[in-house]
Parts: C-alpha cells; structure tokens; sequence
C-alpha cells in the first residue's frame, strides 16, 4: 500500500490514476485537467455524521447574485436541519467543463458528493458506473418517487430499478410568440402545424428587419433539439434501439435537417445572419422585437425578454406538432414539444458522505426550496407539491410551460446520445454556414455530411 | 585594448585537432551516474505520459471504461485506420484540421516575422518616449489568450461587429460579411493571433538587436555601407539565429493553439479554422472518444516533430559556428 496523504490507496490504484495524468500530459494543449489521487469509498452508516459536503453544480449565468441568494438559504436550511454539518458549491458555466469534471472524477475516483447534471448528461454519467443508485428505500426519504414530476423520472436512469439522478429543476419548451407582430400580420391564433407555422412567419417577414422566426445553428445545443423535435413527430428515431446505430441519414432524419435549414435557404423566414446565431444571440434577437416567433424555447430567456421592447409583448404558447406537408400526426409520430430536460442531482459512487448527501439533495428538493428556485432562479420546480403550496408557479407565462411539460418526451437512455448530439450539431453548422455564406445548400451536400457523422458516430461508440 | 578574457591563456593550445583522452574507470561513469535523477525525471514527465498516449490510441476508451482505463478494450490501429486512411471516417476531419492548423501557423508567422522586425528595428533607435511605446506595445502579449478571442469575436461579429460596421462606412464591404464563419473565419483568426503574439517576435528580435555592437555599425559606414547595407551584411546575420528560432517557436506556439479558436469558434467551428488541438479536445471530451483523440495526438506529435528537428538541427550549427 501506499501512502498518499490521508488516504491509503493500492499500488495498482496509484499507477492507474498516474497513468492518466500522465496521458492528459501527453496529449498536446488539450488536456484540461488532470486525475488526482483517489480515496477508499467511504462505507455507509445508518446516521450520517457530520460532515463538510461539496456540490459541483451548473452556473446560472442568467441569474449570479439570485443564486447565490438561493444557495445561501439552502445551506442555512440545511445545517439548521443537520447540526454540525455544511457544504461547499463550486460552478461550471459549460457543457465541456461539466464533462471534464465528470471524467476527471471518474477516472480519479475522487470529486465533488454530489454533482448536478443536465438531462442529456445523465446518461453518460450512468454509463460511467460512478454514481449511486437511489434504492426506493432512499426515494422514501426524499418523499417518494411520486412526489416528482413524472416526465422527469424518465431521465433519472435506464430503468425505474437503477435511477441515479434526483430532479432539481425543470426546463420545458414551449413556443414563444410576439403578440404584436402576430396582431400586426393579421394572425389570430399560435399555429398548430409546421406548415401554418412556415405561413405565419412569412406573413411576419419583410426580409430586412423583420423576420418570422429565428434559429441558431452556431449553438453546441440548438442543432439536435430542433431535429430530435422534427424527427420525433414524423415517428423517426435519429438512433437505433440498441444505442450503437445511429440513423442520421435515414431519409426521415434528413428531411428533418432539411425543414429547419429551409427556413433560412428556402422558405427565407429566418435571417442569413443566423448562421452565426448561438442560443443567446436568438434570445437577444427575439427580445429586439422584431422576431415573431421562437420555437422550442424554455423559460431561460425570461429575464432577457422582460428587459428588451418585447417586454410584454410575449407569450408562451404549445408549439406545433404536425409535421411539414402533412396534414395530420404519422402513425408513429409524438405531439413532442421538446424533450425532458432539466437539471438533475447525482451522489458520486466515491464520496464519503453518501448519506448525508441524500439529505442535502432532501433540502434541495423540499417544495419551498423548490419555490425560491423558481422566484429568484425562474427555474421550474419538479417536486409537485410546490405547485399546490405556491401556485403562482403555474400562473403565465409557467402555465404554457407547465403544460409543455406534461408533452415532452425522454431522449434515449444511452451514453452514446451525446456523442450523437455533437456529430449532428457538426454537420448542421457546416451546412448552416454554407447557407450563410452563400445563402443555398444541395440536399445532397446535407445528405453527405449526415452520412459523415453517422459514420462517426459508429466508429466512435463501438 | 586587450580584454580580460583575452589575456588570460587558460590553457595552452596545441597545434592541429584535438582529440579528447578519455578518462578511464570510474572516472568515466561518475558523470552520467550524476545524470540518472534528471534522466529518470524526463522519463517521468515526458517519455511516460507518450507512451501511455499511445497505449490509450491502442484502445477503445470512453465514457463507459474511463473508470478502469486499464481494462478498456484493446483495438488495434483501428483509431489510426480511421483516421489516416482516404475512406476512414475521421480522415478528411483530421486531413482538413491538419491543413487548417498549417494555414493558420504558417500565415501567422509569415505576418508576424516582418512585423516585429520592422518594430525591433524602430525601437531599438534612440526616440522621444521609447520606454512609453515599448512597453505599450507588450499589452497585446499580457492579455490573456480566451480575453483577445472574446474581443476579437465581438469585432469580427457580422452585422454588428467594428470590422463590418468600419467596411460599411468605408464602403469597402458590407454589413453582412461574415468573419465567424466560411473562407474568412481564417483571416479573422490569424489577424487575432497576429494582434497577440507578435510582441513575443518583437521581444526576440529586440533583445538580439541589442547584442550587436555599435563598432561594427561604425566599421561598416567607414566602408561605405548605408543604412540598407548595413541591415543586409551586418545586422540580418547577426540576428539570423534567434530570428530563426522566433520562426520555429512562433510556428509550434500558433500550430498548438487551442484557446483562441475554442473561444473565438466554439466545439463546431467552420472547417477553415477547425485546428488540430480543437479537433483532438471535441474528440476526446465533448465526445468522450479518448483512444481516436490520443491517436489523433501521436499523429499531431509526430506532425510537429518535423519543425522541432528543423530547430534542433539549427541550434547545432549555431553550435558550431561559435
């Protein structure tokens, strides 16, 4: 054995650990972080001592000093509810540093108690094999898994014996609309399929400051929410049951890229200059005014809308769910309106503290912590008794996205899903910036490109 | 005036070559016992984590296995195959990433060789307010690298950004160029590179201009040489060395940027300015395929090896020529 430190770890252990670090050496300019001594997994106890806990959650960039607002009543919360102990935060303001963070814990077996994750992320830190199951005797101590919103669970694990993720906040997607804009071109109603929806924006569109709809091609994100949205109503899965076949280039998949690039090359409802939209340039280019309307949309662009000259001009509403040139749902198709996503809360396999852990997550989770995430963070609660304690949670603009909710649908369980939102992302941004450029693009270019990253995909998660 | 150095005949030189009486016994190996700590930290610290690299090309680790990285599963050269060879999956991604980083290396220095000189050349002139402007010019070179690649991107924005909205004034362009994406992505990420590095070129060149003798600038007037003449015969050779290793360093530094491009372009950036290091990062952990990031890391290594040899081969004649 040898020593390092406090712990006690093998000799086996050690050269595993060092033999990572070593590689994140090795691999020029790129390596971010590097792996650090593990610890003996902490055996558990029927009470929890107390202990100091660190949480390694999601940066609101949107709302900092409300956050901090929000974590300092949770830790006065919780140390009111468990003398002696507390916890430390640290943040992450991107997608590639809270993988980072994820790797380099698992591979040092050593990290934060308890990690939150977005509801894509989940199932790679399942396939990690690093993160505890919640056991129903732990669901119990939370309140059950009923007391949760539903959707939610769906994302928890692969199946309801082996869920490691706790809902902590919900993100549900919704259409947005500019009120006057629709008003100005003479429509009444929000549109209920895609070809109405091509129609009404436009009817908004002058091709100079005016436009129907916004996209943003550009964003790590945005690219595969918007096809997994199209593909999922015309019943089309972009991966196989398996999780190991991507179907990228499936004809249905295609068409699915194709309508949404076509609002830029075809239909010319959206603006060239979207080619270099990320998800907060849309958001800022919808609260200009002069968008009509903002599909998929979740309540993160609040704050942005509320302080721009849509400010009052705005509302959620359900988002069209028959697909382009159909008149009705397909046989297979889903009246998606996005997919479940949210924050979620996991305890690391190798904290010490597990116990005392769940008990931070039961704070985090209680209907009134629940509410103040959703007053000061504008975050929607998952736990529903917050709902009937405080219902101005489901007063407008919550009460569209409320019902959003209720219509999303899980993305497939698999660690290779994220792989293939970051192939499909790639090939959409190519073509995106060709449109850009050149204001067109070929089927076939498109149908390429699909076929590259399915090919990817392949050689990447076999 | 004879110099101290001059007067003191340490030793007496014989006549014709030398050759070095090696000494005999323990006398012989003492030396490079002495060396065996540095030896085995250099292994440690280089030679270790290269071989590990390359052992994690050799295998299938991701996100499933990253936990128990020895037992991932051993794929061969699969991630070479995939790849170096014309219908591999990755191969026209790593072919274009290698063509996107020697664009970028070689036109950043290309740009920032001429420069730097022509500053060093300015300032190392006696002016009005010298120290002001040199150490102004070092701003460029404090910020830190993921600042200018946040301001750079704010000035190449299409529509909004200065570059468009000073072209559209001008007339020279319109509103609408875009500098993130396409063709121009790459001027727009060189041009950024250029604004912080060159000050690195300029530091070099400045401190080689300052080794130079002012006797040998007067020798040469005497003979006649006027100021273009004396650039081209006195100070050009003299500076020739560590111009040459601004060269070669200022090519490795810009061909191993990934900051600039991952803040300036983000995980899917326009095929133009998809450099080697953002490729290997998107590789390994925005799609947690480590063994193809590790392989795509040899082969990077094996790609800057070539100027590494170029350098040391140069600092061997500059060696000899002492």
């Amino acid at each position: 054995m040898i020593d390092v430190g406090k712990s006690t770890i093998t000799r086996r252990r050690f050269l595993e650990v060092a033999g990572v670090g070593a590689a994140a050496v090795a691999m020029p300019g790129v390596m971010a972080g590097c792996a650090q001594a593990a610890s003996t997994p902490a055996t558990t106890s029927s009470k929890p001592s107390p202990a100091t806990l660190s949480l390694f959650i999601s940066k609101d960039t949107a709302h900092p000093q409300q956050q901090n607002q929000l974590m300092d009543l949770i830790k006065q919360t919780f140390e009111k509810q468990n003398p002696g102990s507390s916890f430390t935060w640290d943040t992450y303001a991107s997608a590639a540093e809270e993988q980072t963070k994820l790797e380099t814990g698992v591979a040092a077996r050593e990290g934060p108690d308890i990690f939150e994750f977005g509801s894509t992320v989940v199932p790679t830190a399942y396939a990690s094999g690093a993160f505890e199951t919640i056991t129903n005797s732990m669901w119990d101590e939370l309140g059950g898994k009923k007391a949760f919103f539903q959707p939610q669970l769906a994302m928890s694990g692969p199946s309801p014996d082996k869920l490691i993720a706790v809902p902590w906040s919900g993100n549900p997607y919704a259409l947005v609309i500019n009120k006057a804009m629709f008003q100005a071109a003479g429509i009444k109603n929000p549109p209920k399929t895609w070809n109405e929806f091509v129609d009404a924006a436009k009817a908004m569109t002058n091709g100079k400051d005016s436009w129907g709809t916004a996209m943003a091609p550009a964003d790590g994100f945005d690219p595969w929410h918007k096809i997994w949205l199209f593909a999922t109503q015309m019943g089309a899965p972009l991966m196989d049951e398996s999780g190991k076949k991507g179907l990228l280039d499936s004809e249905p998949s295609v068409e699915a890229c194709a309508f949404w690039l076509d609002w830029m090359a075809s239909f010319k409802i959206a603006s060239r200059q979207c080619a270099t939209y990320k998800g907060a340039d849309e958001i800022k280019a919808f609260a200009s005014g002069n968008i009509g309307m903002q599909v998929m949309t979740g309540p993160g662009g609040i704050p942005t809308y509320d302080q721009g000259p849509v400010a009052g001009k705005y509302e959620y509403v359900v988002g069209p769910t028959v697909p382009h040139g159909m008149s009705s749902l397909p046989a297979k198709g889903k009246p998606a309106q996005g997919f479940v996503s949210g924050q979620y809360l996991t305890i690391f396999k190798y904290s010490k503290n597990k116990e005392l852990a769940l008990q931070l997550i039961k704070t985090m989770t209680s209907p009134d912590i629940q509410y103040q995430l959703f007053k000061l963070r504008a975050q929607q609660p998952v736990v529903v008794e917050t709902f009937a304690k405080h219902p101005e949670a489901k007063v407008a603009p919550w009460d569209a996205l409320y019902d959003a909710e209720l219509k999303s649908y899980p993305t497939p369980f698999f660690g290779s899903w994220l792989q293939l939102e970051v192939v499909l992302g790639k090939a959409i941004n190519t073509i995106a910036q060709q449109i850009g450029v050149t204001g067109s693009y070929s089927k076939d270019a498109l149908k390429a490109a699909l076929t590259q990253a399915n090919q990817q995909l392949a050689a990447s998660i076999t | 005036m004879i110099t101290p150095e001059r007067a003191r005949p340490a030793v007496a030189v014989p006549h014709g070559p030398v050759r070095a009486r090696r000494p005999a016994g323990s006398a012989l190996r003492a030396p490079y016992w002495m060396m065996t700590p540095s030896v085995a930290l250099l292994a440690l610290i280089v030679f270790l984590p290269i071989l590990i690299a390359f052992y994690i090309s050799l295998t299938g680790l991701n996100q499933y296995t990253i936990g128990d990285w020895l037992r991932a599963p051993f794929v061969g050269l699969r991630h070479y195959m995939d790849t170096l060879e014309p219908q591999g999956p990755f191969a026209s991604s790593l072919f274009n990433s290698v063509k996107a980083s020697l664009a970028f290396s070689l036109l950043t220095t290309a740009l920032i060789m001429p420069i730097a000189l022509g500053a060093a050349l300015l300032f190392n002139q006696s002016l009005p307010g010298r120290t002001f402007f040199r150490t102004m010019m070092l701003i460029p070179y404090i910020i830190p690298t993921f600042v200018n690649a946040i301001l750079w991107r704010q000035v190449f924005m299409n529509e909004t950004g200065v570059v468009d909205q000073l072209l559209s004034a001008l007339h020279l362009g319109s509103r609408e160029t875009f500098w993130l994406i396409g063709p121009n992505s790459l001027w727009a990420m060189v041009i950024a590179d250029v604004w912080a590095a060159w000050p690195f070129v300029y530091l070099m060149s400045l401190a080689a201009l300052q080794t130079i003798p002012g006797e040998l600038y007067d020798a040469a007037t005497i003979d006649g040489a006027n100021g273009a003449r004396g650039f081209l015969y006195v100070t050009l050779p003299l500076i020739r060395p560590t111009l040459g290793l601004a060269v070669v360093l200022s090519t490795i530094n810009h061909f191993n940027n990934f900051t600039l491009p991952y803040v300036m372009f983000g995980i899917s950036p326009p095929e133009q300015v998809n450099v080697l290091p953002l490729n290997i990062f998107v590789n390994s952990f925005v799609t947690f395929n480590f063994g193809l990031g590790a392989a795509m890391s040899v082969v990077a290594l094996a790609i800057m090896l070539t100027p590494a040899v170029i350098y040391l081969r140069a600092a061997r004649v500059g060696d000899e020529s002492r």
